[in-house]
């Protein structure tokens, strides 16, 4: 049972799969604007850009050309990056890395603040700390992330002079420094997610605290503690569910943040490419990002499913 | 006796209220809503009449007063890395950042609600394709399908607002095709069906007044995202064009002047972010006069 379950849901990621890589493909090549856009000198002729277009394949029918491009996908080639004059590859594998490592960090980061704000909100519902929480929630959810960004460096790194205002520590500099330098974007980037998590594991467990089971194990004579993790297993999924949902985003959050610290990751060359107006570089990215935000929560969901048993039953 | 019957014919008499006006009721009796409306207004307001509520120049600036602090004399919210007034700078971005908050929501609700009227109401493979084409769209996140997008037609205020309306299309279109197939097998429909109304009279009688109730609350839930998003992309320089005013593209060209006058270059952020809690809070107050407790 369990594994048909697991299976459905990794031939599911087929067709988002196949989804993403028509979407970003239009996005290359079949919308208005010029694929052509920054590859000619000033000066071409009529006649370079026939050559060039040709050369590239850009000639050929649509169809013919997503094909080609997909198999170049799979064997790693995303083409040349003309403002840096290297493989997209090259750039992207880096730059992947450093922004899973701040992603991944602001989903932790954001998701243990918001189940604990949640909790403690929830414990007394209408409480003054309850009121403290939902504003906080509301702010986090409603604040730009890049405006956070610059507000963070202007408190810790300008002001106080505490935290380095940009940058990614150098690889063998020390676990610390590397901290370090993480800790701002990624408090930048989580946001948005701590504010939904503490909303959605304060409303899921309130609604739980009202199920019969609960006054049965207080008439039990169970400790407040005692009942709260038993009403916290029961409200486990709907958490799970949208704070799952959260990781994919933040890849996408990303971003937004990194240009900011100079964070070496998709969103920095992202950033530089938009403004040398390299669009293979950006759409390359773009292609990174999906495709990611799908594999997250094909294991976030795969996940789900291992640790809930109420899903195994399908 | 007499009393009693005039007692009776009193609470017979209770005036029918429509459902959204005792929404509307509820809204001005809660603090929290009217003052996000309030905000609104202004934050409106002070974008159409910029012109009459300062005399400094939005674009042109003057080099010798460059970075001046706020509570200065002549420029209260100080002025930008040009020596632009701040505070006409500000009123003018509203122009574009508000825009760029309320068009794309507003396009994609009406997009959106034809789409999924009609896949909620038609049931046929069709539909069905046009459902599975904006099921695309879950596999982006949102900031990178609308960076894609915008990337793609080319950078402008026109085209990130298109952008943004594509993105949120697809969740507009999701629920008002639920809403669509809850109201299709409603008994009133099946009497308007009966009594030989056409498709077209069905969808534009039956099934649009009744779900869109739900598509606008939905919507309006949007309206913070769309400005958090949308100056975003200016941010990133794929929206505004120099040297016209828009928040986010203002915070990003004064982001270099943060050392020097933090106050001043964290204002246009500010104001994205009290438009965006403005709009999220305003959305919440919506749901709680309705009674609508979804999770």
């Amino acid at each position: 049972m369990m594994f048909y379950l697991v299976a459905r849901r990794v031939l599911a990621t087929i067709p988002a799969l196949l989804g993403v890589s028509i979407v970003v493909f239009i996005l290359l090549n079949a919308l208005p604007g010029d694929p052509l856009v920054g590859l000619l000198a000033p000066d071409a002729t009529e006649a370079d850009r026939q050559v060039l277009a040709e050369s590239l394949g850009l000639n050929d029918p649509l169809p013919v050309q997503y094909i080609n491009w997909l198999f170049g996908v799979f064997q790693g080639d995303l083409g040349q990056s003309f403002s840096r004059a290297r493989p997209v590859t090259t750039i992207l594998v880096p730059a992947f890395r450093a922004t899973m490592a701040l992603a991944l960090s602001a989903a932790i980061l954001g998701i243990v603040t918001g189940m604990i704000l949640g909790t403690i909100a929830a414990l007394k519902p209408g409480g003054i700390i309850d009121r403290g929480v939902g504003i906080f929630s509301m702010t986090g959810l409603s604040v730009p992330s890049y405006w956070l960004a610059i507000l963070l460096i202007i408190v810790f790194a300008s002001q106080l002079k505490i935290l380095p205002a940009a940058g990614m520590a150098r690889e063998g500099s020390g676990l610390l420094n590397f901290f370090r330098h993480l800790i701002l974007p990624a408090i930048a980037n989580a946001a948005v997610t701590v504010g939904l998590t503490a909303r959605t594991t304060r409303a899921s467990l309130i609604a739980t605290y009202g199920e019969n089971f609960v006054t049965t194990l207080r008439a039990k004579g169970l400790k407040a503690t005692q009942v709260l993790v038993h009403v916290w297993k029961n409200a486990a999924p709907a958490v799970m569910t949208v704070a799952g949902l959260q990781i994919g985003y933040l890849f996408g959050g990303s971003v937004l943040v990194e240009p900011i610290f100079s964070w070496p990751g998709l969103g920095s060359v992202i950033f530089q490419a938009i403004s040398s107006r390299d669009l293979r570089v950006v759409q390359a990215c773009v292609l990174a990002i999906a495709i990611t935000f799908v594999v997250v929560n094909l294991i976030v969901d795969l996940l789900q499913i291992t640790v809930n048993p109420r899903l195994r039953r399908g | 006796m007499t009393q009693a019957m005039a007692e009776l014919k009193q609470e017979i008499t209770i005036e029918p209220r429509s459902y959204y006006r005792e929404a509307i009721d509820k809204l001005i009796r809660r603090p929290a809503a009217v003052i996000s409306v309030s905000i609104l207004l202004l934050l409106i307001l002070g974008a159409i009449f910029a012109p009459l509520l300062t005399s400094y120049s939005p674009i042109a600036g003057n080099i010798a007063v460059r970075l001046v602090s706020l509570g200065s004399p002549d420029h209260f919210l100080g002025t930008d890395e040009q020596g632009r007034d701040m505070f006409s700078r500000l009123l003018y971005g509203g122009r574009l950042s508000l825009l760029v908050g309320i068009l794309p929501v507003a396009i994609a609700t009406i997009l959106g609600t034809f789409i999924g009227a009609i896949s909620g109401y038609v049931k046929g493979p069709l539909a069905g394709l046009l459902m599975r084409l904006m099921d695309m769209s879950y596999a982006f996140p949102a900031v990178i399908l609308a960076i894609g997008i915008t990337a793609a037609l080319g950078p402008g205020m026109k085209n990130s607002i298109i952008a943004i309306a594509i993105v949120f299309t697809p969740p507009i279109a999701r629920v008002a095709e639920g809403a669509t197939k809850q109201v299709v097998v409603q008994e009133y429909v099946e009497a308007a069906r009966i009594s030989g109304a056409s498709n077209i009279q069905m969808v534009l009688t039956q099934v649009l007044p009744n779900i869109i109730g739900t598509v606008l609350v939905y919507s309006a839930g949007l309206f913070g995202v769309s400005i958090v998003l949308g100056s975003g992309l200016s941010f990133l320089g794929l929206g505004a064009a120099p040297p016209t005013p828009e928040w986010g593209y203002m915070l990003s060209t004064l982001r270099g002047s943060m050392y020097v006058q933090p106050v001043v270059v964290a204002l246009p952020g500010f104001f994205i972010f009290i438009t965006s809690i403005a709009f999220n809070i305003l959305s919440d107050e919506i749901h709680d006069a309705l009674d609508l407790h979804e999770m």
